[in-house]
């Protein structure tokens, strides 16, 4: 097995009508023994900015705590909150940086920009920004994110029925992978409020 | 009158065996044929690589006071892929006598089929039942003779004779060993740490069968090569039944209800100033 399936993940972003929303599994294992079924994988970088780590573990949690330590110092310098694009260059610079020796993460960024516009990109390891204005989808279930989330999903979805679509795209491709379930963790941002929910899969 | 023994040849054999008669040991060994190639050895490598990583399952036999048990688990996998929740990995070989299947799927439903046709001819030939002895020896040698050749198959012949239950363990390596508890798979160490706890030789059949459905549950929920469904048999004088089939997700919650986790920050309104 390779070392982005040594741990297992899936992650998956979704656009609404001015909304988003971000949701990952929440199986944390050693290959195929399963060793955690509470493991956080979405972030926070500010209100309006989350990112989802997808990949090994540790790089997971090494570089969320770098790319804190990055904004707390824009926040200073710039006393405002990152923008999702500035934040989105500043994660591929930071990936780019270790291009011969890299961080095994494929993250998923999603956050609301001007004038509450959702924005939603993901990359590889290396940093190769790919925007949708649909879905992103990473992780050892990726393949089975991208047909669930293409056949279910629609645009302009109001908060509640993107929530029901990102948790039942979740959970439908997590139960045809061994590496990843054991349970869901769904974020939902709307301008107003962040709603965040855990979801009851199947255990196995 | 010429008996028609036809049916009793083996189709495998190519070439005659004049050493071995209809009766005679040699005519139980298949003879498969041999892929031609240039490299032989390597070709095997190959296959056996292709085959690797593919005990990706749970299976337990143990025996009790009252019979054998037998339970699996229902998932195949393909390295992280799922490709079903629903295999039936325990093969009913005839009334009495159950295997389990793990490693290669093709491997253990052919081999099984095989075994029960040569138990069937046993018993036509012989006007009695083969014993479990019997017929795990039969497939034992027939895996022997396979060894090194890549095929895939860690399983269990339980069944009821006269002897009393009976449980052996038989796997692609030619290993053969008789005993009261196994467990074979990817899952089996997780399983044998509830197994081992709550065995007793005297249990009632209810008793033993949720103490199997217990341990492949929790093989199911550490590995991640184990899920879908629990099937559980029993073997008793009468032959086997199958005791309970259920479905691993809902037997969590069944065993650790979902708690409702208290909301550790409500957004609240401002207060009116």
């Amino acid at each position: 097995m390779s070392i982005f399936e040594y741990n297992g993940s899936a992650v998956v972003a979704m656009v609404g009508k001015n909304c988003f929303a971000i949701a990952s599994d929440r199986r944390l294992g050693v290959q195929l023994q399963t060793v955690a079924t509470d493991f956080q994988r979405v972030f926070k970088i500010h209100d309006r900015l989350y990112i989802g780590l997808s990949g090994l573990a540790t790089d997971a949690q090494t570089l969320y705590q770098r790319l804190v330590f990055r904004h707390k110092l824009y926040q200073l310098r710039e006393e405002r909150d990152m923008k999702p694009q500035t934040f989105a260059s500043l994660v591929s610079a930071l990936l780019y940086e270790k291009r011969f020796g890299p961080y095994f993460c494929q993250p998923v960024i999603a956050g609301l920009g001007d004038n509450d516009e959702p924005f939603i990109c993901t990359m590889d390891c290396l940093g190769a920004k790919e925007l949708a204005k649909d879905f992103v989808v990473s992780g050892t279930a990726s393949e089975s994110l991208y047909g669930a989330c293409e056949s279910m999903y629609k645009p302009s979805m109001e908060p509640e029925e993107l929530f029901e679509t990102i948790s039942q795209a979740l959970l439908a491709s997590v139960d045809r992978d061994c590496l990843s379930g054991w349970g869901g963790y769904v974020l939902l941002v709307t301008p107003t409020e962040v709603q965040e929910r855990v979801l009851k899969g199947r255990m196995d | 009158m010429r008996l028609d023994v036809s049916a009793m040849e083996n189709s495998f054999t190519g070439q005659v065996n004049d050493c071995a008669g209809l009766f005679g040991a040699g005519a139980d060994m298949p003879g498969m044929e041999l892929p031609t190639c240039t490299d032989f050895d390597g070709f095997q490598k190959e296959t056996k690589e292709l085959m690797k990583n593919k005990k990706g399952t749970t299976t337990l036999a143990f025996i009790f006071d009252k019979g054998v048990i037998v339970a699996a688990d229902s998932r195949a996998s393909m390295g992280g892929y799922i490709s079903s929740q629903t295999v039936r990995k325990i093969i009913e070989i005839n009334p009495y006598m159950l295997g389990t299947m793990a490693g290669g799927a093709a491997d253990c439903q052919f081999w099984h089929r095989n075994l029960g046709i040569k138990c069937r001819l046993h018993e036509l030939a012989n006007k009695r039942r083969i014993s479990v002895a019997g017929a795990s020896k039969m497939l034992a040698n027939i895996l022997y003779s396979y060894r090194g050749m890549g095929l895939s198959i860690g399983t269990m012949i339980a069944g009821w004779d006269e002897k009393g239950p009976g449980l052996y363990y038989v796997d692609s390596e030619g290993a053969r060993l008789v005993g009261t508890r196994f467990s074979v798979g990817s899952g089996s160490l997780y399983a044998y740490g509830i197994l081992d706890e709550g065995y007793r030789f005297e249990m009632s059949v209810e008793e033993a069968g949720e103490l199997a459905r217990r341990a492949i549950y929790h093989a199911t929920f550490r590995d991640g090569a184990s899920g879908g469904c629990v099937s559980v048999y029993h073997v008793g004088p009468n032959g086997w039944k199958k005791l309970s089939g259920d479905d691993v997700g809902e037997l969590h919650y069944q065993f650790y209800p979902a708690q409702v986790t208290p909301v550790e920050q409500e957004m609240a309104d401002a207060p009116a100033a």
